[in-house]
């Protein structure tokens, strides 16, 4: 019973994840087809993307809210350089946008991270600054209109669906699933198995301890930013990817998602502790939970009010959990 | 003449740590009462619990005639206590009439009364004879005139009695006359004054009556005229001292450190020295000497503005600690929680932190086995009281976080190895047990530089002792030359040493 009990309360994530799970199963029988479960997939990789660059600033003990909109600035991007090559095929489209979004990403994580780590300024108001920046500059280049006229293979890696069977004419598995998987799994390991990784962590534990044990924390605090941007930027140029075009207004508002996410996986706020792979669990409560709210046919406005309903029960968690370790 | 306040066998225990034992002094209004005693003698202690900031174990603290049983800062005083800290706490981004009525602004129905507030203000510094307005911005005045407002304070509280903490600590001596002035001023004004100095020489100038406190107990209190420096210092000193400091006659090495004429402005100036292998080099001096600042810059972990260090004979700059670690000098830092240790990480964790870079796999991969080895060997050798080596750090005890952080410069391959205040807040046992480390790695070639504020620890350990005063080295002294009396004599603002 002890032992149920501390499980429960450490892996409360799970918990709620299944529970969601049945209660949107009994309340409409949907939730639980095949289709809907191939659907969720590919929903929430987007925001698994995202989540996974958070959880490094948030375990650096920083946050970076500027990652809606450098992912649209990076989805414009990669669809105006699409633009440029309409003869493109599968696999020189997966090209053009990994690197239009490790571009956007290099630059904008660059440019946060050498301002919190090496200028001092607050990570909050910082990106807070970042993301009315990247927003704007979408809008600037794209002239508010979406960018449109892209080749089919521009929207293989977001929408299209590998394995196809009579029954399932237009494929099973989305191939945007599969790339995140395997990002995920890289950006998993980065963190939990290298060197590099055990940096973060110490630095988001203790920065004097850090830097008197000989570690370099403005750089592993610009590294973990840049981390963070790319993730987003790949995030963004999926977003543009799955509905074939450059959208300015993308990604609007997902930066809370993708930090409710984080923190009900698990990643404190304080720094210091969290991993990738937990926070998935959190990115699958907030999928399962839109999904479920869709099926039920909530208004999206309603939506809002509940996402940031859950966001602050994570976080009120999270340091009720602080409070009792000290 | 009856005292205005008494304590009465203050006994105050914390977890671990008898702080007081027995303490019983006398405070008369219009004197000074001094409370000298090295560091960790319970002067502070004694402090915090005349002003609230701490109940008493056992004891009474009587306020004129009146028991007094104070929960908190405030309630003292609301009795009339009022206390001037080392730190100043003035809010730099108000005025001085603000700052002198913060939190007890005079009102006019339920507003501000701003004009009420400045008049009552300048009245006060008026009466001070100190020259300062008081619409003046105290974030735009100097430390001494800042100290002023403190003192303006504490009259317009029309304190009884006032707590001094070493109040010329960051004073020059032109304002040092100026600060005694305003403590005759108090005197007059029948206040009773308890106040704290390391400067032995500011007893005869302002001071009637000196209590010595040595090891939390009461030595004895004196008429300042009675006695003279030399008889306060030696009831400061002179202990019984055991043999739990296992000391071993050491034969001295090669030269490992060498340091030149290190400044940094206002922090330390033209420190030298050098350590060899095969030795411990105890720094002794008072707390705010300088020697935590010299060691983080000899880590690399602050700037210098000018001298060399050498290691081995050979010139090296350490602009960061990542350059002192990969040339093996290790710093055990005196504040292991806050900058020693990752508290909410696993014992192997931290053993391995500085070492990682050096045993990574080819594409960064942490080398698990090697660290799941080393922990397991330093946990054995060392004897760190544990499950195992995924214990969180922040569940042991004080010792044994001490052995990890020593295990974590060892892994690293230190040979100098730098101990700022290493027994801190450790009981006997485990002092004993680190002492006997320490010997084991000068003996295997090491060499130890071990800041110490407890007088028994560096002579018990050190090989040599330098010591520092005001920034500076203001003495060296063999294992045969040391003792608690020429220590004190090279540590303290005492006027022979002036």
């Amino acid at each position: 019973m002890e032992k149920t009990k501390k499980w429960v309360s450490e892996n409360v994530v799970i918990v709620t994840l299944v529970v969601l799970c049945i209660l949107f199963g009994i309340g409409n029988p949907v939730f639980f087809s095949v289709k809907n479960i191939l659907n969720l997939l590919s929903q929430m990789c987007i925001n698994a993307l995202m989540a996974t660059g958070l959880v490094y600033v948030i375990i650096l003990g920083g946050i970076d809210i500027s990652v809606g909109g450098t992912a649209a600035l990076a989805g414009v991007i990669s669809a105006y350089v699409g633009l440029m090559f309409p003869n493109m095929n599968i696999f020189t489209s997966i090209i053009i946008l990994v690197v239009s979004a490790l571009a956007v990403g290099i630059v904008v994580g660059f440019l946060n991270g050498f301002m919190i780590a090496y200028l001092n300024v607050v990570p909050m108001i910082c990106t807070l600054a970042m993301l009315n920046i990247t927003r704007g500059l979408a809008y600037v280049i794209t002239g508010g209109q979406p960018v449109y006229g892209l080749p089919d293979a521009y929207a293989f890696l977001g929408a299209s669906r590998l394995i196809k069977t009579e029954a399932m004419p237009n494929g099973i598995i989305p191939a945007i699933t599969i790339f995140t998987v395997i990002v995920v799994a890289l950006m998993h390991i980065l963190l939990s198995k290298t060197v590099f990784g055990r940096h973060v962590y110490a630095v988001g534990s203790n920065k004097s301890v850090a830097h008197l044990s000989g570690i370099n924390v403005k750089k592993v605090t610009l590294t973990g930013h840049v981390i963070c941007s790319i993730m987003a930027c790949l995030a963004g140029v999926c977003a543009a990817s799955k509905i074939q075009n450059g959208q300015p207004g993308a990604c609007d508002a997902y930066e809370m998602f993708a930090i409710a996410s984080a923190v009900m996986g698990g990643t404190s706020l304080v720094g210091g502790s969290g991993s990738v792979g937990r926070a998935m669990f959190g990115v699958a409560v907030i999928a399962v939970i839109k999904n479920g709210m869709d099926l039920m046919q909530i208004s999206s406005y309603w939506q809002k009010v509940v996402i940031g309903v859950i966001i602050l029960l994570a976080v009120i968690m999270d340091m009720a959990q602080k409070n009792k370790k000290d | 003449m009856e005292p205005i306040l008494q304590v009465k066998n203050i006994s105050k225990v914390f977890p671990g740590v008898k702080a007081l034992t027995d303490v019983s002094a006398d405070f008369y209004p219009g004197e000074v009462h001094t409370l000298v005693g090295e560091n960790g003698a319970g002067k502070s202690t004694l402090i915090k619990i005349i002003s609230g900031v701490y109940t008493p174990t056992e004891g009474k603290v009587i306020l004129e005639g009146k028991e007094m049983n104070f929960t908190s800062p405030g309630q003292a005083i609301d009795a009339g206590i009022a206390v001037i800290h080392q730190e100043l706490s003035i809010a730099k981004d108000l005025t001085v009439a603000e700052n002198i009525y913060l939190g007890r602004e005079p009102k006019k129905g339920r507003l501000l009364d701003r004009k009420k507030m400045n008049q009552d203000a300048q009245d006060i510094l008026d009466f001070m004879k100190v020259n300062m307005k008081a619409t003046q911005l105290a974030g735009k005045l100097n430390a001494a005139q800042q100290q002023m407002i403190e003192i303006a304070k504490v009259i317009s509280k029309n304190a009884k009695v006032v707590v001094m903490d070493e109040p010329t600590s960051s004073l020059s001596e032109s304002e040092i006359d100026a600060l005694f002035e305003q403590v005759h001023i108090l005197k007059k004004n029948n206040v009773a004054i308890i106040y704290i100095t390391h400067r032995l020489k500011e007893l005869t100038e302002i001071c009637e009556r000196v209590t010595v406190l040595r090891d939390g107990c009461k030595v004895d209190t004196m008429m300042v005229k009675d006695v003279t420096e030399k008889q306060i210092v030696a009831s400061m000193v002179g202990r019984e001292m055991g043999d739990y400091y296992n000391k071993h006659e050491h034969t001295r090495g090669k030269e490992m450190l060498r340091v030149e004429n290190l400044t940094r402005k206002g922090v330390f100036e033209n420190v030298s020295f050098t350590a060899y292998a095969g030795e411990i080099v105890g720094f002794s001096g008072l707390v705010g000497a300088g020697r935590t600042e010299v060691m983080e810059a000899i880590f690399g972990a602050t700037h210098i503005d000018s001298g060399k260090i050498y290691l081995e004979g050979k010139e090296v700059q350490f602009k960061s600690p990542i350059d002192a670690i990969n040339a093996q000098v290790g710093l055990v830092t005196e504040d292991r929680r806050r900058t020693g240790l990752l508290l909410q990480k696993k014992i192997k964790e931290n053993i391995s932190l500085p070492s990682l870079p050096a045993h990574k796999s080819s594409i960064g991969f942490v080398d698990t086995k090697w660290e799941t080895e080393v922990a397991e060997e330093y946990m054995k050798k060392l004897r760190i009281k544990a499950p195992n080596i995924d214990t969180i750090l922040s569940t042991l005890s004080g010792g044994n976080q001490q052995k990890v952080i020593l295990s974590k410069w060892l892994v690293a391959n230190s040979r100098v190895l730098i101990l700022d205040e290493p027994t801190r807040g450790i009981d006997v046992n485990a002092r004993s047990e680190f002492y006997t480390l320490m010997n084991d790695f000068v003996e295997s070639g090491g060499c130890i530089i071990m800041i110490s504020s407890e007088m028994p620890e560096v002579l018990g350990v050190s090989d040599r002792v330098v010591v520092m005063r005001g920034g500076k080295i203001s003495g060296e002294l063999s294992r045969e030359e040391a003792s608690e009396q020429s220590i004190m004599a090279l540590a303290s603002f005492t006027s022979d040493a002036e």
